[in-house]
């Protein structure tokens, strides 16, 4: 029950930190808005919810000394995972922090990159806040007004990962991974028809088909004329 | 955490300082009245905006910088390989072309900063979500970087592979086109951080820093008294002005130019080109002729007799003419003691004490008193530098007294008569199967034995004036009665 709710737990932040990651990526290129920053404000709040009811979780688990001994080692394993989730999420914060300095929205003389990108994240946000449609609600200056929050709540994630260094002793290096190196690829995940990357990306291996289709149909051509012709003489003769 | 975040062994790396300066650059360029213009790109069916052919980016430079075109396509090649703005048509070709090939600018994120290094838990996570778009096909150097990478952060891979596909998941909420655009950004990031094998790596910087430089410095008393303190070192310290080193410099090039095969050949041929190693033949260590350019160096200054072997033999017997044998002999003694083991220090130690220091040793040296105190106290401590202040003393005896006679000698002069003038050799054609008899030099155990023979046998017969001077005083004395 409890391994249900703290995987649950894992797999929520995992969802956000992903999530925030992709969005951290657009700050400063042509997709970059005030609804952008708004989001990554709502991100990483809601991250910092989820990080902390994971800490508490399994901070309870782990001190718990009447947990069997491969329950101890699920959730070691699922505390090394949080906590590198964690560190994932303290660098996209602290790259958040520097490049909304580096890009605020409303001055004129600095120009956004033109990374050749034109949607939106809201997409990405409502599937960090699961929710159907984003809200954009905040003030006009929000990317400037944001950042010293932004430093605040880095502090915060700082110590909590200094407390959870200090109070909890799980060495990372006896975990053992569960997934074998090329597990991704039995996913479920479908791949198909969407990326015209593939397409475009996978140029040189699309010219090797195309010229080896067209070798079989000349092949086969000459093939079939050689037949008709053959049959022919032996007709005629 | 990861061992990154506990580093106390102080490697951090250096200063880039012309991050910053590409960076206000890039900005510049996204200008819409003074910046670059942009096309859009056509893949398949979809367009993407935002790409700039080379030449724009070319012409962009040289007008906002006032360069030369060399220097300005160097320029935007090191943007390039900085990874600033990728190729849309060759991925993997990181330079600058000239022509219409197609650019496009890279987001701020990828961005490659001074504090950060590109980590491996997200090389790791790139990989996992490369493996899932491409279904398990990557490059070769890839796949050996996956699987090294599954090795080294084992624990976390349940994590990598989480967020790998959780990554994939939320790139799908976005427009085609932009996702074709983030793979690209991702795809150049990783060219640019983890080179394929054959390609530069440009953010190779050489050594770590011991200090980080993005300390903020903090403004205590002590940091302050610190300060002060090593400014005042700094100003005490003795310094030597540039005019007076350099006019040295100078001087030591104009006398060794002629000495030095690099810069002016040597004779009879540089070994290396023409595979003659007469070179070296003639140059050995205790050659019996050794060659004319040799001995006029040993007129150059005393250091240089002093550290060729060959010149320490002529001065040697020199020096036995004069009497004053013994001093070079200690000499060379100390510096056995010196250079020698460690193990036999205190022995060789006593040796060269009973052989040259002592009351009425065999070769007894001349030194004054005062060093010799300062000798005979050491000595009954004994270690690798013990003797140094006699061998100074005795050093700077033989530079200002004998040395100067010495160049004046016959022997000085029959050794530089002596010496050979090598013939330049012709470069020899190699025949077909250019085999060509390989002489191997006497291996250097053999050298030191021959050496250490040469040594015993001079030591066994050097007649020294005490001695002479005691046997004629044995004779000149009254026989004991039988």
């Amino acid at each position: 029950m409890v391994k249900e709710e703290c995987k649950a737990l894992l797999d929520a932040l995992n969802k956000v930190t992903a999530c925030y990651r992709h969005m951290v990526l657009t700050i400063g290129g042509t997709s970059d808005s005030q609804n952008l920053r708004e989001e990554l404000k709502k991100t990483r709040q809601k991250a910092q919810e989820l990080a902390v009811a994971n800490r508490n979780k399994l901070t309870t688990v782990l001190k718990d000394k009447t947990v069997s001994k491969e329950d101890k080692a699920e959730f070691e394993r699922l505390w090394v995972i949080f906590s590198t989730c964690l560190e994932i999420l303290e660098i996209d914060m602290r790259r958040a922090l520097e490049l909304g300095h580096e890009f605020p929205l409303n001055v004129p003389k600095k120009h956004l990159i033109q990374t050749g990108m034109s949607g939106g994240t809201s997409g990405v946000a409502a599937r960090a806040m699961s929710v159907q449609n984003m809200k954009y609600e905040a003030e006009r200056n929000i990317d400037v007004m944001d950042l010293k929050d932004l430093e605040n709540e880095i502090n915060q994630v700082g110590e909590m990962m200094y407390e959870m260094e200090m109070k909890v002793n799980v060495p990372q290096w006896t975990v053992e991974a569960k997934q074998d190196p090329g597990a991704e690829l039995k996913s479920t995940i479908s791949v198909g028809a969407s990326s015209i990357g593939m397409i475009s990306v996978e140029e040189n291996k699309s010219f090797c088909d195309i010229s080896k289709v067209l070798a079989g149909i000349v092949f086969s051509a000459v093939l079939i004329i050689a037949i008709v012709l053959a049959v022919c003489v032996v007709k005629l003769s | 955490m990861t061992v990154t975040r506990l580093d106390q062994g102080q490697r951090y790396r250096p200063r880039m300082a012309f991050l910053k300066k590409i960076e206000a650059l890039m900005m510049e360029m996204q200008s819409p009245d003074t910046g670059i213009k942009t096309q859009t790109q056509t893949v398949m069916v979809a367009s993407i905006p935002h790409a700039v052919t080379g030449n724009d980016i070319l012409q962009w430079i040289l007008q906002r910088l006032q360069i030369t075109s060399e220097e300005a396509l160097h320029l935007g090649d090191l943007f390039v390989k900085y990874g600033y703005i990728y190729p849309l048509q060759e991925p993997k070709n990181l330079t600058l072309k000239a022509d219409g090939s197609l650019y496009r600018f890279q987001t701020p994120y990828f961005w490659p900063v001074q504090g950060w290094a590109a980590d491996d838990t997200d090389y790791a996570i790139y990989l996992a979500k490369k493996n899932i778009k491409r279904k398990g096909i990557l490059e070769e150097y890839e796949k050996e970087h996956y699987n090294m990478l599954n090795q080294k952060i084992n624990y976390k891979w349940d994590f990598v592979i989480m967020q790998a596909k959780e990554q994939y998941k939320a790139g799908k909420e976005r427009k085609k086109e932009d996702r074709y655009a983030l793979d690209c950004q991702e795809r150049a990031y990783w060219l640019v951080n983890r080179t394929p094998p054959g390609m530069q790596d440009v953010l190779e910087y050489g050594v770590d820093r011991v200090t980080d430089p993005n300390e903020n410095k903090k403004n205590t008393m002590e940091a302050y008294r610190r300060e002060i303190m090593y400014y005042q070192q700094a100003i005490g310290k003795t310094r030597v002005k540039s005019s007076v080193s350099l006019g040295g410099l100078v001087k030591y090039s104009e006398q060794f130019l002629s000495n030095d095969p690099i810069l002016s050949g040597c004779l009879p041929s540089n070994p290396w080109i023409t595979d003659d190693p007469e070179f070296w033949d003639l140059n050995a260590k205790l050659v019996e002729v050794p060659t004319r350019m040799r001995v006029e160096r040993w007129a150059f200054n005393f250091s240089e007799l002093i550290r060729d072997p060959k010149g320490r033999q002529n001065f040697q017997l020199f020096l036995k003419k004069e009497f004053s044998g013994e001093n070079l002999s200690f000499w060379e003694a100390c510096e056995d003691l010196k250079y020698g083991d460690q193990s036999k220090v205190k022995e060789k130690a006593e040796e060269i004490y009973k052989l040259f220091l002592a009351p009425g040793a065999r070769r007894w040296i001349n030194i004054d008193g005062t060093t010799m105190g300062i000798t005979v106290k050491g000595l009954k401590h004994p270690h690798r530098y013990v003797l140094d202040a006699a061998q100074t003393h005795i050093y700077m005896l033989m530079k200002k007294d004998s040395y100067g006679r010495y160049l004046k000698s016959p022997i000085y002069k029959e050794m530089l008569a002596k010496a050979v003038v090598p013939q330049e050799t012709v470069k020899k054609s190699t025949g077909l199967f250019g085999r060509r008899h390989l002489r191997s030099s006497p291996s250097p155990i053999i050298l030191r034995q021959q050496e250490e023979e040469a040594k015993a046998r001079e030591a066994a017969t050097t007649v020294d004036i005490t001695q002479v001077m005691s046997k004629l005083d044995r004779r000149n004395q009254p026989q004991p009665p039988k």
